[in-house]
């Protein structure tokens, strides 16, 4: 295994942990279900590619075609891309989250999904359409030479310190009195209202907080992969991160950092070897992958809804031992 | 000004497929309580199964009782084995949603190997023209129109004037209520699927003849002006999806001559977001489903 | 206009709530009185479940004032009606199912340090004193409640009984002025009913004002201070359940009903 196949494998992993984590702040913790997660990992990637880039009209950039070109150094492409997701959660939030019924907010934000991604294709001036955008800096590029095997350590350890941030940002979150109103507001929005909390506050901050957070995924992958289009961001990749948060465990952390191990890192290995072992004709491999996921999907919900790592039971000190598991014990 | 007169002849086309698929999706919803995001899906497989029997060398007019059937059948064994087991497993709605969005992209990727990643298209994609003053229609296109015009007059029949469609109205206003006053409301959610199948199948055939060409990856397309119209006109409601596909259609064709082509799907969207600004819980009340019918 | 110790707790004048041409709740004014418990009866479909929705803020008026402890808050949201002491219970069961039993106590408490964004960034050492304080008082009610034993098991387990005693203590956790409640023992085991009866009187007793929705009289007659009655929508009646019995009218609409 060499070093660049190991760095890749890592980054992505970082990545689609870094996103799990933000989906499951919004689905497995307080019930939202984004269908449009995946619009934010973009916006975040756009953003970053844009603000490391130097302007359209740049001798080797000019055959394609895009806003902005600021050329700024590592780290505020990666901070523009959290900054960008966050932002862009305020007016999808403000139409979705207010007044439609959950499941109808689910549709509207798939809907959204697939419409974003027709305008960004078909819009090319804005960035770039189908084409996408390509020699996306990378950072420290100019201090080290990003073909090194030092390079990719250096990735690595970056990716690895945005993981940690998130982590931390998400035990907090999860962790406290205000993940227990969010906690609440998932299992009965009506019967929280009733107890003092406003749900569209709770749900546009969540909202907010994974915008910004896929935003950071996004601009962590730009970075690496240097090139970003509409077809890297087709509504199905958020069914990818939404099996992922269901098979690891809905509202555990370590839950979803399992299922970003197993399911997007783990299909996307298996897939790899599948092909190079050439078992199968070629396309169908993927093909069957989404099937597969799908009933993933459906497996889970139906005999395991809570997942691999079930969110779990908050018992307080001093507190007697719960009476189910006495029952059990004796 | 005759290219909006063109696009207007256009607009009664694409109305009239929208119907076809609005006024089934939003049955699905009105009286199953499903959000069926699979209907895209089976639309484009329907239009597959159509497709098949056109290469045949039979019409596809009569190919499209073939799409209608595989819709029907198809749809109804979506909901006995995946949708049914389920809800009564006590899924929430929003449980719901993501199943069935699961279950469209196990049928879009089951599809693919099947019938491959390329357009196909259908023998008599390109018929004569006619011309009515400066609107310009090919003879499918009017038939399209014709189909629709039936096929809403044969759905206004069945809930207005049959015993079925009484039963109809009577579980999608209230479930508990009908079966306790001796409705098999099971039976009728059952022939809901078949018939609301048969009407996603047809609606898929004609998109496909309709837009020339085709593909798996139309399937979300299809179900975003389906649902578009839908919401418009007051989910659950068949004649509010008529009168939304109405609008629907007009508009995107309108806009597409104004603007650009590429552009059909996200002007549906921009009036999907305006009315969700607008009137939200008018919008997407279910109370009365169905009760227009009278 | 300011609170007034002896003034009426809450004040509905004209409330009215239709939904798309029908008229729910069709033009009632009342007064409840404070500190006692205020009983709101009538055959079903008579508005009174939405009567109390529309007190406390989950379904908007369609039209009329309501002024609690001196405050007009017809325009206030239901969550913020809750924050300033008027909380409501529902008649369906609505515990957090997968919250532990004391949990669903602990969320219910106003102004904690932790209940932010900011605040849970913070950290544990930013709010630990107020949940301390709180899993303390929690652990109060449920040993008033005699639910001690339940606090770690998730709510979603307990009987139909115990999930009204949660909702009761919950709403308790917000120090309120008046509760709201709706048919706080239907679906209840008798004994419990008992026990319910007498937690809702020693709240009373406490001097806390409550309004609740009953179907079954005999419960009404042995808990309520006075009782109003509505029928299709409208206020038809109000004294005590034993006054009550001698109008011919409320009786025949009962049995109409």
């Amino acid at each position: 295994m060499n070093t660049y196949y190991a760095a890749n494998l890592l980054i992505f992993a970082g990545v689609d942990i870094i996103a799990c984590i933000a989906l499951n702040l919004q689905f497995g913790v307080s019930g939202i279900v984004n269908f449009s997660f995946i619009v934010f990992q973009a916006a975040g990637a756009y953003a970053a590619a844009v603000l490391s880039m130097p302007p359209d009209t740049a001798a080797d950039y000019s055959f394609q075609i895009y806003v902005g070109g600021y050329q700024l150094p590592f780290p505020l492409p990666w901070i523009g891309g959290a900054v960008v997701g966050g932002l862009l959660a305020i007016p999808i939030g403000i139409v979705v989250l207010r007044k439609l019924r959950s499941d109808y907010q689910a549709i509207a934000l798939l809907v959204t999904s697939i419409i974003a991604n027709t305008v960004i294709t078909n819009a090319r001036p804005f960035l770039n359409g189908a084409a996408g955008l390509a020699l996306v800096p990378q950072p420290f590029q100019d201090q080290i030479d990003t073909a090194t095997d030092t390079y990719q350590y250096v990735y690595i350890g970056l990716t690895a310190v945005a993981v940690a941030i998130v982590w931390f940002v998400a035990a907090r979150i999860v962790n406290s009195p205000f993940g227990r109103s969010l906690r609440a507001m998932r299992d009965h929005e009506l019967a929280a209202t009733a107890i003092g909390k406003n749900p569209v506050a709770l749900k546009m901050t969540i909202f907010i907080v994974g915008g910004a957070i896929a935003g950071l995924s996004g601009a962590i992958l730009v970075g690496f992969l240097q090139v970003w289009a509409p077809s890297t961001w087709l509504y199905p990749e958020t069914i990818i991160l939404f099996a992922a948060v269901i098979v690891g465990g809905r509202g555990n952390n370590l839950g979803a950092i399992l299922g970003a191990l197993l399911v997007p890192v783990g299909f996307e290995e298996v897939t790899r070897l599948l092909i190079r072992l050439n078992i199968g004709p070629p396309n169908l491999i993927p093909a069957l992958e989404w099937v597969l996921i799908g009933l993933f999907i459906l497996g889970f919900l139906w005999f395991r809804p809570e997942g691999v790592r079930p969110e779990p039971r908050r018992v307080f000190e001093g507190s007697p031992e719960p009476e189910v598991e006495r029952v059990r014990a004796a | 000004m005759s290219l909006f007169v063109a696009a207007f002849g256009f607009g009664l086309v694409s109305m009239s497929v929208i119907a076809l698929a609005a006024v089934g999706f939003t049955m699905q919803f009105g009286i199953t309580n499903m959000i069926n995001l699979a209907y895209g899906e089976v639309m484009i497989a329907s239009a597959y199964v159509a497709y098949y029997i056109d290469q045949t060398g039979i019409s596809i007019w009569v190919a499209m009782i073939g799409g209608a059937i595989f819709g029907a059948v198809f749809s109804f064994l979506i909901n006995r084995f995946i949708y049914a087991p389920f809800m009564r497993k006590g899924t929430a709605n929003l449980g719901m949603v993501i199943v069935s969005l699961a279950v469209s992209l196990m049928i879009a990727n089951l599809l693919l190997p099947i019938v491959g990643y390329y357009s196909v298209s259908y023998r008599e994609r390109f018929g004569s023209i006619v011309r009515l003053g400066s609107v310009v229609l090919t003879v499918n296109q009017m038939l399209i129109i014709a189909l629709a015009v039936v096929v809403m007059l044969a759905i206004h029949a069945l809930l207005r004037y049959t015993r079925l469609g009484k039963a109809m109205r009577a579980t999608a206003a209230n479930p508990t209520l009908a079966r306790s006053s001796g409705i098999p409301t099971q039976r009728v959610i059952d022939i809901v699927w078949l018939i609301t199948g048969a009407l996603c199948g047809l609606a898929g055939t004609v998109a496909g003849l309709d837009s020339e060409t085709f593909a798996i990856a139309s399937g979300a397309g299809f179900l975003i002006t389906a649902l578009a119209a839908a919401v418009l006109g007051g989910a659950g409601q068949p004649y509010g999806a008529m009168v939304g596909a109405v609008v629907i259609g007009m508009v995107t064709e309108l806009s597409a001559a104004a603007w650009s082509p590429d552009y059909k799907q996200v002007v549906a969207f921009g009036i999907l977001v305006v009315v969700m600004v607008l009137r939200p819980q008018g919008l997407l009340a279910k109370r009365g489903a169905l009760a227009a019918a009278g | 206009m300011s609170a007034q110790p002896d003034g009426p707790m809450l004040v509905a004048e004209d409330v009215r709530r239709s939904f798309e041409g029908m008229h729910a709740v069709d033009g009632v004014s009342l007064d409840v009185p404070r500190g006692e418990i205020t009983g709101l009866i009538g055959p079903n479909g008579a508005g009174k479940s939405t009567f109390l929705a529309v007190l406390a803020g989950t379904l908007p008026a369609s039209g009329g004032r309501i002024t609690f402890d001196g405050e007009d808050i017809t325009r206030v949201p239901a969550y913020a009606r809750a924050r300033r002491g008027l909380v409501r219970t529902f008649q369906l069961p609505s515990e957090f199912a997968k919250l532990t039993v004391l949990e669903n106590l602990l969320v219910a408490a106003p102004r904690h340090r932790g209940d932010s964004l900011l605040g849970a960034l913070m950290g544990k050492r930013y709010w630990i004193a107020d949940e301390k304080r709180l899993v303390e008082e929690a652990r109060g009610l449920l040993h008033r409640f005699g639910m001690s034993a339940k606090e770690s098991d998730y709510a979603g387990m307990m009987s139909g009984g115990q999930k009204r005693l949660i909702e009761i203590m919950r709403a308790l956790m917000l120090h309120p002025r008046c509760l709201l409640l709706d048919e706080p023992m239907s679906g209840v085991h008798p004994r419990v009913i008992e026990e319910i009866q007498h937690y809702l009187r020693a709240l009373r007793a406490e001097g806390l004002t409550i309004v609740m929705v009953e179907h079954e009289l005999h419960l009404v007659e042995q808990l309520c201070d006075s009782v109003f009655v509505m029928a299709q929508g409208k206020l038809i009646g109000s004294g005590t359940m034993a006054s009550l019995r001698r109008q011919r009218e409320i009786v025949d609409a009962y049995l109409v009903g």
